[in-house]
């Protein structure tokens, strides 16, 4: 009895997850994509990690400058 | 981190206690209702029908080839720019301060330790009265670091005075009743939420130490959360070695999307920027994007050569670049649209086992089993 019960909770689990899920509203993929790459190229150009820093003083990473004493 | 997986426990107690009631609910049921186990299965299996219809109706094209027509993201101009070197032991986590220039480390010996990545300098050392603490989080404020691991549970320590041991403000916040992977503060410094191998994650007032919420679904140990970007931040992301990204619901304590794809468990789960999509890195050596509007996946990062696990994965701050660390102790950056490998990023001496992009978006930190932590920028 304990296992048939435990099955039936768990299938009821799954069913209701899958409801769920059947409920969400879905766009086609093309629409999502077009929103992905458009705010991707909104902020590309301030991406640090790909275009760099305006200048290196800007990266607080960058090497200190060294004085080279010759 | 993979040895920590066999690691199993009893079935959690809530777990026994909620069944009991569900039992009691069920013997109800099966008077009053005629719900039995072949009727849900049969209706499981034609809304499994319909979502496959459905997802297949609205797949009209491929990511890859909508950004064939986008520029290449040429040579990223990223150079190791800091060596944080640990104490010999197997560095497990990383994140950055608010304050974008300390980064906190957890590490396989019970460490945790507060950098300061503009000198390299070690600023303060904790030791945990555990080993494999397998995740680290600073709070929103940078007041607050949270970890924990084997020990099963989130400690909580204030680091705000440099001159006090952190230990003598230490507080045990949550247990769960298996190992601690993940944890992150949602939004303020009074919540914390962790992912646990007791296959559940759990949301706690960090005050009273109440767990205000608990999440079930997986099937298997949760190796990763993440938050939504979105302002509202009532939704996050969990990854599993059931191989699912489960979607899940704050208030509700309810998981909303599934999404799976991956041959093998997954490490680690990223919302992508824009908060419409999400990513994921397993140890079948790829990384995912799975947009949450088309509840489909569009993106899959791998190739050939690349044999080895994926154990963290970030974004660039525009979300065009996917950054995955991996076993075969490389960085890979990723073209997000066009899913091709732009760089390769060398250093580490073993597994690359946590990274993670500063709060500005200007370097990249990385964790690995060579002892040491690296910034990259």
């Amino acid at each position: 009895m304990d296992m048939m019960i435990s099955n039936l909770q768990q299938q009821r689990q799954i069913t209701e997850q899958l409801r769920r899920e059947a409920a969400v509203k879905r766009i086609p993929v093309s629409q999502a994509i077009q929103d992905i790459i458009k705010y991707i190229r909104e902020r590309e150009m301030e991406d640090c990690l790909m275009v760099g820093f305006s200048s290196q003083k800007a990266n607080p990473f960058r090497e200190k400058s060294s004085c080279a004493v010759i | 981190m993979k040895d920590c997986k066999s690691y199993s426990v009893a079935p959690p107690l809530a777990d026994i206690a909620l069944r009991n009631i569900w039992n009691l609910d069920m013997a109800l049921d099966v008077n009053t209702r005629t719900e039995t186990v072949e009727l849900l299965s049969r209706e499981a299996d034609c809304l499994k029908h319909k979502l496959e219809e459905e997802r297949k109706k609205l797949n009209d094209v491929t990511l890859a080839n909508v950004a064939e027509r986008l520029e290449e993201v040429t040579f990223l101009n990223i150079k190791p720019r800091r060596l944080l070197k640990g104490n010999q032991a197997k560095m497990l986590c990383c994140d950055w301060s608010p304050d974008k220039r300390h980064i906190v480390s957890s590490s396989q010996d019970g460490k945790l330790l507060i950098w300061d990545a503009f000198t390299s300098a070690k600023e303060q050392t904790v030791t945990m009265p555990t080993t494999w603490v397998m995740a680290c989080a600073y709070s929103p404020s940078g007041n607050l670091v949270a970890c924990g691991g084997l020990d099963n549970k989130v400690t909580v320590f204030n680091i705000s005075n440099p001159e006090e041991d952190p230990s003598a403000k230490k507080k045990t916040v949550g247990t769960h009743t298996n190992f601690m992977s993940c944890c992150l503060f949602p939004n303020s410094d009074q919540q914390i939420l962790t992912g646990s191998g007791d296959a559940t994650a759990a949301l706690w007032d960090v005050e009273s130490g109440q767990m205000l919420q608990s999440f079930h679904g997986h099937t298997g140990d949760i190796m990763s959360i993440d938050l939504s970007p979105s302002e509202i931040g009532n939704t996050f992301i969990s990854g599993s070695c059931d191989k699912m990204l489960l979607l899940w619901d704050m208030r509700t304590g309810q998981s909303v999307q599934s999404f799976e794809g991956h041959l093998s468990d997954i490490n680690s789960v990223k919302y992508h920027p824009s908060g419409d999509a999400v990513a994921s890195g397993s140890d079948d050596s790829t990384c995912r994007m799975y947009d949450l509007r088309a509840d489909k996946e569009v993106a899959v990062y791998s190739k050939e050569s690349i044999l080895f696990g994926v154990n963290s994965i970030d974004f660039s701050v525009s979300g065009r670049i996917l950054f995955g660390g991996y076993t075969d102790y490389t960085i890979n950056a990723w073209d997000s649209l066009k899913c091709e490998r732009v760089s390769l990023l060398y250093g580490h001496e073993n597994r690359v086992t946590s990274i993670k992009l500063s709060p500005d978006g200007t370097a990249l930190a990385s964790a690995s089993w060579d002892a040491s932590l690296r910034v990259w920028a």
